[in-house]
């Protein structure tokens, strides 16, 4: 039934997404062996599931935090208190990048970027077993048999928990704000000086190919290096918790043991990085889409 | 490690996310901190207006304070010199008076102290004349010695 574990296939297990996706002949497949095969148009469902799991808790804890009869009156408590204390943060951080520019979505983005995206990154701070064995096992008893003959036993069932370890999931957010970050500098700069921008840069009129080349590199990166940014500092958070848990693997308890002290000193420092990633991430937005405001001439 | 549509389903999640953030979310508990936070700048801009005129109600009221010491003390000046000269004037008419009742007393006295002498005299040189005329007999006469009599009543 199960392949014998060993490090490679533990380190494997633990990076590998739930994928479901059509098949180069047509067919839609969540197995794991025709992953190979996929066309472009397969999904990560894991990393969507949380994504999309704890987002909905981040929008549905903020709206709930607001009593109905919530005034200016009416004292703050509990949850509101901590409410209204990220979106002072997060308005401050606007304030300090925008100014007097006035612009209402960059604010609630803002808020959206840094509540998810920490969310998504706690995920990491949960040891990294518990949820991929609690997945196979009621995957293996709900969903198995027939049907999905792949799932032969809980360890064949994949599920990664932390969606900003995939790149998909970060890139993907970075797409979005490259979007709204073209759609800015079209409305607000207008399309002429937004490509005025990109091609009369940094050589003047005479040189504009190489000029659109050189600008182009720099728009292009700023989105990308926003996305693998927040992948790779949590990739290598998650793989150095999964080569802790290996140790566990090795027969002396004192490597075990070992094992448990690290994790812990790891798990605090991770912290950290979880925190000042979502926050690097939406100081960036906010960044570029101060850019995409900034009409006078450079 | 595949890029796929993953990437695209995320970045669909994220607008709709941010969407239903920026509309339903994110402006009601907006609204309520800012009119708390005006509300608390009112108050506090109130309560130093409630300071600064505090400041000058005991301005005015230690003005007025002085005011009215000074007029008290004047009225009370001026109470004291009316009292002393109510006094003054009722001790000199008191005194006017009792010279008065002194003088008419005495003038009365004088005049009680005449008429008893005038009597006396008369009482006196009747007395004599009888007794002389009964010493004398009828030698003497009121009609006579009337002179000589009167002379008398004079010396007495």
């Amino acid at each position: 039934m199960a392949k014998e574990l060993t490090t490679q296939s533990y380190i494997d297990h633990h990076l590998t997404n739930l994928t479901c996706g059509q098949l180069k002949d047509g067919g839609w497949s969540c197995d794991p062996h025709d992953v190979e095969n996929m066309t472009f148009w397969a999904f990560h469902v894991d990393s969507l599931f949380w994504s999309i799991f704890l987002g909905g808790l981040f929008l549905f804890l903020f709206k709930i935090a607001m009593p109905k009869n919530a005034t200016a009156d009416t004292t703050p408590t509990g949850l509101q208190n901590f409410v209204e204390m990220s979106i002072e943060f997060v308005e401050d951080n606007v304030q300090s990048l925008f100014g007097s520019i006035k612009n209402t979505l960059i604010a609630p983005l803002a808020l959206t970027v840094f509540v998810w995206i920490l969310l998504m990154n706690l995920m990491d701070l949960i040891p990294v077993d518990f949820i991929p064995v609690l997945a196979g096992h009621i995957a293996y008893y709900l969903v198995g048999g027939p049907d999905h003959a792949w799932i032969t036993g809980p360890e064949s069932f994949y599920f990664k928990v932390v969606p900003t370890t995939d790149p998909n999931i970060t890139l993907g957010m970075a797409l979005a704000i490259f979007v709204l970050t073209i759609y800015y500098s079209i409305s607000v700069k207008g399309p002429k000086a937004f490509i005025a921008e990109l091609t009369l840069h940094p050589f003047g009129k005479w040189l504009i190919p190489v000029n659109f080349v050189l600008e182009m590199v720099n728009f292009i990166a700023k989105p990308i290096s926003l996305g693998l940014r927040l992948f790779g500092n949590l990739y290598a958070g998650e793989m150095i918790f999964i080569l802790i848990a290996l140790m566990l693997f090795f027969s002396s308890i004192a490597i075990g043991v070992l094992g448990f002290g690290l994790h812990l000193v790891w798990a605090l420092f991770h912290i950290l990085i979880v925190a000042l990633q979502a926050f690097i991430f939406m100081a960036l937005t906010i960044a570029y889409l101060a850019m995409a405001h900034e009409t006078e001439e450079h | 490690m595949n890029i796929n549509a993953t990437l695209l389903a995320q970045a669909v999640v994220m607008i709709v996310f941010v969407a239903i953030c920026w509309k339903y979310v994110y402006p009601p508990i907006l609204q309520v901190m800012q009119e708390r936070e005006k509300k608390i700048s009112d108050g506090l801009e109130a309560a130093k207006k409630a300071d600064d005129s505090l400041e000058e109600a005991k301005l005015a009221f230690d003005k007025e304070m002085d005011q009215a010491k000074t007029e008290a003390a004047e009225i009370l000046k001026k109470a004291n010199a009316r009292a002393s000269q109510i006094v003054g004037d009722a001790s000199s008419k008191a005194e006017e008076e009792a010279e008065k009742i002194m003088t008419s007393a005495s003038t009365s006295i004088e005049n009680e102290t005449n008429k008893a002498k005038e009597e006396l005299r008369q009482q006196m040189s009747d007395i004599i004349i009888d007794t002389t005329q009964k010493i004398l007999g009828d030698e003497i006469s009121p009609e006579k010695h009337d002179a000589i009599l009167k002379k008398a009543a004079e010396d007495l």
